[in-house]
């Protein structure tokens, strides 16, 4: 279902104009010759994207340039997205994308390179500060074609900017701790001690509120601990290493807290294990930021001001994953030059600011360790921390990703619900991903 | 001469413009699907693009685990839902089958969960599912029993799902039947009563052989929706634990959408597709077998 959100028209009254000129300078001149362009853009229905639709009124007022708004449910962006860019005139002028869609919209040519906007005299602004924006983020979602193909490096180009981003972070129960003198977990040996020993000191209360339902869910849980405790999907000649000792020790860690988790956690998809936190079933929850602007707000929770915000504990290594959605111009955009300067005016310092006082997830370092935004949300300063850590390679960002995220996904709920063999499972899932790779051609050059 | 051959036409004319609409309807959407499923197609490309890959989507399938799975799940699914519901629907209408005062509303009453929206449906079977506040659990707590994991265990979802479909769908056999029921001969029925048959003798003899033709078209079309259902499993498991609920309509599903492999969906669909090919074509040779012995017996009786 879309629910088509057209900002209103706004007329620039003249008391409005007058101090826009007198107060900027600097704006008076690269919006001009786009002023009355209508831009049609495509935003996921999402914590971020609500907030941003506050804030975009305030973009039409300063550059006079219009923005028609179709926000989707995110799952459904992609196929809606998929039609769009094979258009030969797409409606789209800019749009949102979750970050695995970056794969293959990049390499079927769909997404402008955005090295002729940023070189561009006329659009560019010079005070955009590109290094403020976080680095694990870029690495994760803007960039493609560097290392691994997915990533950053000498080869790689930028088709997008981060925008509604988001990496993981532990919520714990501050009262709980407190109660029983317990302490934050750092390390992941101290999180499935403790998982396993707040059912015991609060019966009836799970440790960890973790996803854990067949398909994508499980998969996200099993990867949130892969990339902590050394592990990765594959080796650098895409061999599957899933199965080596650190997949074993990642699937033991989720089993031991599913197991140890409030009952029922064996089904739970994000939304669940978000409930169960937020109804004070589970002491501790460890996922996406997103997740933070909900437990403050009496009508979804009730454990407002008892949440702490940690950051990922750390296994051998600290990695916190990275994702969430980034904004880019398609191929088949009809005003890309305006299109671009909305997605500038969106990710600059300023805006970002805007988004994140209105509970958006901002995606610079300066916006996080400002003292309003912290002042408002002071989990916001723990974030900030622990976005110094994002991981951009906790997951491949390959198009045939998606299949074997599902295999895995499955064969994981089966170790999850039927005590099928860690390692045999995993193995079996190695083997089928070896040859999804070996069809996609991975193995061409070995 | 001339005239009489236009006589001859005339009929196909007029039948011409629903056989256009029908083949543009119906066959050339087919048609793209069968193409479809020799092509290894992502959908970021346009169909041209895609490169020709022959049967290879077909015998991929046949050695993916997973897809052998789903098809077992999804016959495993159809076959018992169906036996189930054929057997509830079928005793309801014959103890329904009679004028009872309020008859009419109780009817209305009973078909309601086939008019709800299978979306409804789905969410309102997983929150009653649900481990800790979902009404089976708060009741069997309540009255000293464990609870059950009826969403996260793979037996028990595989019957939780059942019992949904079970919910919804026997209405439609119910009403089938009951319609059946009223309209068969009431002399026959009076004569068996007058020959002493009880009402055992006179379900099991008389009324359930003459329904049989609804019946099986009852059965047939229950059993091709069965092979379909999606939104209220998608709703309720999403396939899993494990691949435990993930029928074939949902595979499909989701290796066009997850796995952005439009070829292999469509020559799974093309299996589905001819599997019930093959069940219909069976059930009316069937159907034909029983009709031609019927009338045989008639000849003969009437001879005799």
């Amino acid at each position: 279902m879309s629910i088509k959100l057209k900002t209103a028209k706004t007329t620039l009254l003249a008391f409005g104009a007058l101090s826009l000129a007198a107060a900027s300078a600097a704006y008076a001149g690269p919006y001009d010759e786009y002023e009355g362009t209508r831009l049609v853009v495509n935003f996921p229905a999402h914590p971020h994207y609500n907030a941003v639709m506050k804030v975009l009124p305030e973009f039409t007022k300063e550059t006079g340039i219009e923005v028609e708004v179709d926000q989707l449910q995110y799952m459904k962006m992609r196929q809606k997205q998929t039609l769009e860019l094979t258009k030969k005139k797409g409606d789209y002028d800019l749009l949102a994308y979750v970050v695995f869609s970056k794969a293959d919209y990049v390499y079927a040519d769909q997404l402008e390179n955005l090295a002729r906007y940023f070189m561009n005299p006329r659009l560019a602004d010079p005070a955009y500060d590109a290094t403020d924006l976080i680095e694990g983020y870029v690495a994760n979602i803007s960039i493609a074609g560097g290392t691994k193909g997915y990533l950053s490096g000498p080869t790689g180009s930028m088709f997008g900017v981060p925008f509604g981003s988001e990496t993981s972070i532990l919520g714990y129960r501050k009262d709980i701790f407190e109660k029983h003198g317990l302490d934050v977990p750092e390390t992941y040996d101290d999180l499935l001690e403790l998982a396993c020993e707040i059912p015991k000191l609060e019966p009836g209360m799970g440790g960890l509120a973790s996803r854990a339902a067949s398909g994508h869910h499980a998969s996200h849980a099993f990867l949130l601990h892969l990339a902590p405790l050394g592990g990765r999907i594959f080796d650098d000649e895409w061999n599957p290493t899933l199965n080596n000792a650190a997949g074993v020790k990642a699937a033991q860690a989720l089993k031991t807290i599913v197991d140890c988790g409030a009952e029922g956690s064996r089904a739970f998809g994000f939304a669940e294990a978000g409930a169960s936190f937020l109804q004070g079933r589970s002491a501790m929850f460890l996922d996406s930021t997103v997740f933070a602007g909900q437990v403050n707000d009496p009508s979804k929770s009730k454990v407002v001001g008892k949440i702490g915000w940690a950051p990922h504990p750390m296994g051998v290594r600290k990695g916190s994953q990275t994702g969430g959605f980034g904004i880019a111009i398609p191929k088949n955009a009809q005003n890309k030059e305006a299109a671009f300067l909305l997605m500038q005016w969106l990710t600059s310092k300023k805006a970002d600011k805007l988004i994140a006082l209105e509970g958006g997830n901002p995606s610079r370092y300066s916006t996080h360790s400002d003292a309003e935004v912290n002042a408002k949300f002071p989990h916001m300063k723990v974030f900030g921390e622990a976005l110094k850590d994002a991981d951009p390679d906790w997951r491949p960002i390959i198009p045939v990703w998606g299949k074997i995220n599902a295999d895995l996904g499955t064969t994981l709920s089966k170790i999850l619900t039927e005590d099928a063999d860690i390692q045999s499972s995993l193995d079996g899932v190695a083997e089928r991903a070896k040859k999804i790779m070996q069809d996609a051609g991975y193995y061409t050059w070995n | 001469m001339k005239s009489a051959n236009l006589n001859k036409m005339t009929p196909y004319f007029f039948i011409a413009p629903a056989g256009v609409v029908l083949a543009l309807g119906l066959l050339y959407p087919i048609a793209y699907m069968v193409y479809a499923s020799f092509l290894d197609w992502n959908p970021s490309q346009l169909i041209g693009e895609a490169d020709w890959v022959g049967f290879k989507n077909y015998s991929n399938l046949w050695v993916d685990e997973a897809f052998k799975e789903s098809m077992w799940v999804t016959l495993k699914f159809a076959f018992i839902v169906v036996s189930i519901e054929i057997v509830i629907g079928l005793g309801l209408a014959l103890l329904l089958d009679r004028n009872i005062r309020g008859i009419s509303a109780l009817r209305t009453i009973f078909i309601l969960p086939m008019m709800i929206a299978p979306i409804v449906v789905g969410l309102m079977w997983r929150y009653m599912y649900h481990p800790s506040v979902g009404i089976f659990n708060r009741t069997l707590k309540d009255l000293g029993f464990e609870s059950i994991p009826w969403l996260s265990d793979s037996t028990w979802s595989l019957v939780s799902i059942i019992i949904a479909d079970v919910w919804q769908w026997t209405p439609f056999i119910f009403i089938l039947c009951l319609a059946a029921l009223q309209s068969l001969p009431r002399s026959t029925l009076e004569a068996a009563r007058i020959d002493g048959a009880n009402a055992w003798q006179q379900a099991l003899y008389i009324k359930i052989p003459l329904m049989m033709p609804v019946l099986i078209v009852t059965l047939l079309l229950r059993l091709i929706d069965a092979f379909k259902v999606l939104e209220v499993i998608l709703v309720m498991t999403n396939g899993g634990p494990g691949l435990s609920t993930e029928i074939m309509a949902l595979r499909i599903s989701r290796t066009a959408s997850e796995f952005r492999e439009l070829g292999a969906a469509a020559a799974m669909s093309n299996y589905l597709l001819m599997m019930l090919l093959l069940l219909t074509i069976s059930m009316f040779l069937y159907n034909k077998f029983v009709e031609q012995r019927r009338q045989k017996m008639l000849a003969l009786a009437e001879g005799g």
